[in-house]
């Protein structure tokens, strides 16, 4: 007989002890090649960063001891799978089409997206009922509403009164703009729509069937952070890994308080809008 | 169409010049100084201080004296690029003169406003023209003569408004098709599509580009600054890196490697840790 103090111990370790030794193994493989791998682009951390988290859950389907680690295994492998597939995408449909442009961009975030969902309808059907994640779906209530309004409202205020240095937002490109938004701000929704499905919905849901939803919300947030760090590690984008654990933090409150995912999916977005529409690239060395 | 018109007139442009190991931009001299007017062709260099004095370099920037009577840097009333002359009239619209025939009004051309006269041209895009309106507008003109705005600052933070677009630059032989802005505020914004996109080009540089100009003999673009006279040299294009191809074979299998070794350890010590536990 096990007394309920234990059984929440064994209950949470797991899937703490997965997070933090999956993003470990994630870790070496991505900086442990930059020993003696080449410099110049030719690297393919992103597959090799699926491949990691793919190896590793399919480790926790062979054993039973890795039941409670699946969860979050099964949120990391769609983070990893998924941008690898967005990250190579435009070179696949280049490849299979011979056409290039903002376009594919578009289709490589659909793919994203797609893996995502897949691997989410994997994890609802897949997992045991007490480790299935809450994904906060099928909820959009007027609470929803107005946080969203209100938080892409802050977003644009906070925007414009930070500097422009800072943020490299310097301009509007019109030309630019009725170009490629037609793509591009389709891409930024799905692209919001897959993360937030990832961070928010998989990797939080499932941890918070275990712990607190305050440690779920920390943990899933220093997730998204360091991943922030691993898509674009060549760049020096390193400053900027405080501010997206902060972000993290602010859209998982913001689903756990609403009990909906769209929120964070409707302010992420348009986060994202707002970079593509008023960034000039350039400023951080990308 | 034209796009990759001109993505392959910059693949194919010949750059030149500064060695990978120079910073994009290098300060030249008068450090401290405020440069607000700058020309430049060959060996030499001519700047006017923002107290108002000229001064003259007849080493590429290294050294410099003073011009007596401290006369004013104008920029040509008629800027001649490749094989076409473009200018901007009173009213703020801008001439156009194909070889060495008259300026006339280019049909299409915004009004820019009375005093606007930043512009360029560059001759690795024969026809693009970017140019400043007096309202900042940065407006932008294609190889089919089409003008439309190609770029609108926003304010650099509140309580901070727009910054001054203070130049305006391109290669005027066909050595680059990239046309540069300076701001007073953004350093050195750059685009290479002929005004469509652009990005910010000032690594190194002061926030404050008061000047700008090139002179295709060095192969420079030189910008005045709140901080004394800087300068960037056009770069080869980077090569893509070339392997034997038995090394990258086992580069990869390398890399292949870690990442099996990491997915084991992580597995394997999970397993250590984490307590049997009963099926659900």
């Amino acid at each position: 007989m096990i007394a309920p103090r234990d059984l929440r111990a064994a209950a949470w370790w797991p899937a703490a002890l997965t997070l933090l030794l999956t993003t470990l193994a994630l870790g070496g493989s991505l900086l442990v090649p930059l020993a003696f791998s080449d410099p110049n682009g030719v690297d393919p951390y992103v597959v090799r960063l699926s491949a990691t988290s793919l190896l590793m859950l399919a480790a926790a389907y062979a054993s039973r001891r890795l039941v409670g680690g699946r969860p979050v295994l099964l949120a990391i492998a769609a983070v990893t799978a998924s941008f690898t597939l967005f990250s190579a995408g435009p070179q696949i449909l280049f490849d299979l089409f011979k056409t290039a442009g903002t376009a594919q961009i578009l289709w490589a975030s659909l793919a994203q997206a797609a893996v995502t969902v897949g691997i989410a309808v994997a994890a609802v059907r897949l997992l045991p009922a007490e480790l299935r994640p809450a994904l906060r779906l099928g909820r959009f209530g007027w609470p929803a509403v107005v946080v969203s309004v209100a938080g892409v409202a802050l977003l644009v205020l906070a925007g414009l009164a930070l500097p422009a240095g800072l943020l490299g937002r310097d301009g509007i490109q019109p030309v630019a703009i009725a170009r490629d938004m037609p793509w591009l701000g389709p891409a930024c929704l799905l692209q919001a729509f897959a993360q937030e499905a990832q961070f928010r919905g998989m990797l939080m849901g499932g941890l918070e069937r275990v712990m607190g939803r305050g440690w779920a919300n920390l943990a899933q947030a220093g997730f998204f952070g360091l991943t922030h760090l691993a898509v674009s590690y060549q760049g020096p984008v390193g400053p900027f890994v405080p501010v997206t654990i902060a972000v993290g933090l602010a859209l998982g409150w913001i689903a756990q308080r609403t009990r909906s995912l769209w929120p964070a999916v409707i302010i992420h977005a348009a986060g994202d809008i707002g970079i593509t529409l008023a960034v000039l690239p350039g400023l951080y060395g990308f | 169409m034209a796009g990759s018109v001109m993505f392959l007139a910059a693949v194919l442009t010949p750059a030149v010049a500064a060695s990978a190991a120079e910073p994009w931009w290098t300060p030249l001299g008068l450090r401290g100084v405020a440069i607000d007017a700058v020309s430049a062709a060959g060996k030499t260099v001519l700047v006017r201080t923002g107290s108002g004095t000229t001064m003259l370099s007849d080493d590429g920037g290294m050294t410099y004296a003073p011009v007596s009577g401290n006369p004013p840097i104008r920029p040509p009333a008629i800027l001649r690029s490749g094989a076409d002359g473009w200018a901007i009239d009173a009213s703020g619209r801008v001439l156009h003169a194909r070889g060495s025939g008259a300026l006339t009004l280019d049909p299409a051309s915004p009004e820019l406003g009375a005093s606007a006269h930043l512009l360029a041209a560059p001759a690795a895009f024969p026809g693009v023209v970017v140019a400043v309106a007096v309202d900042g507008v940065v407006w932008r003109r294609g190889q089919d003569g089409d003008w439309q705005r190609g770029l609108l600052l926003l304010p650099a933070g509140f309580p901070h408004g727009v910054p001054r677009i203070t130049g305006a630059a391109a290669f005027t032989e066909p050595l680059s098709g990239t046309v540069y802005l300076g701001t007073d505020g953004y350093s050195v914004l750059s685009s290479t599509d002929g005004g469509d996109d652009w990005i910010r080009a000032g690594p190194g540089l002061p926030d404050s580009v008061l000047a700008l100009t090139t002179d295709s003999s060095t192969h420079a673009v030189y910008a005045g600054t709140s901080d004394g006279l800087w300068v960037h040299h056009l770069r080869a294009l980077p090569a893509p890196p070339a392997y034997h191809d038995a090394a990258l074979v086992w580069r990869w299998v390398g890399i292949g490697l870690v990442s099996l070794v990491s997915a084991l350890a992580g597995a394997a010590l999970l397993l250590l840790a984490l307590p049997r536990m009963r099926p659900a």
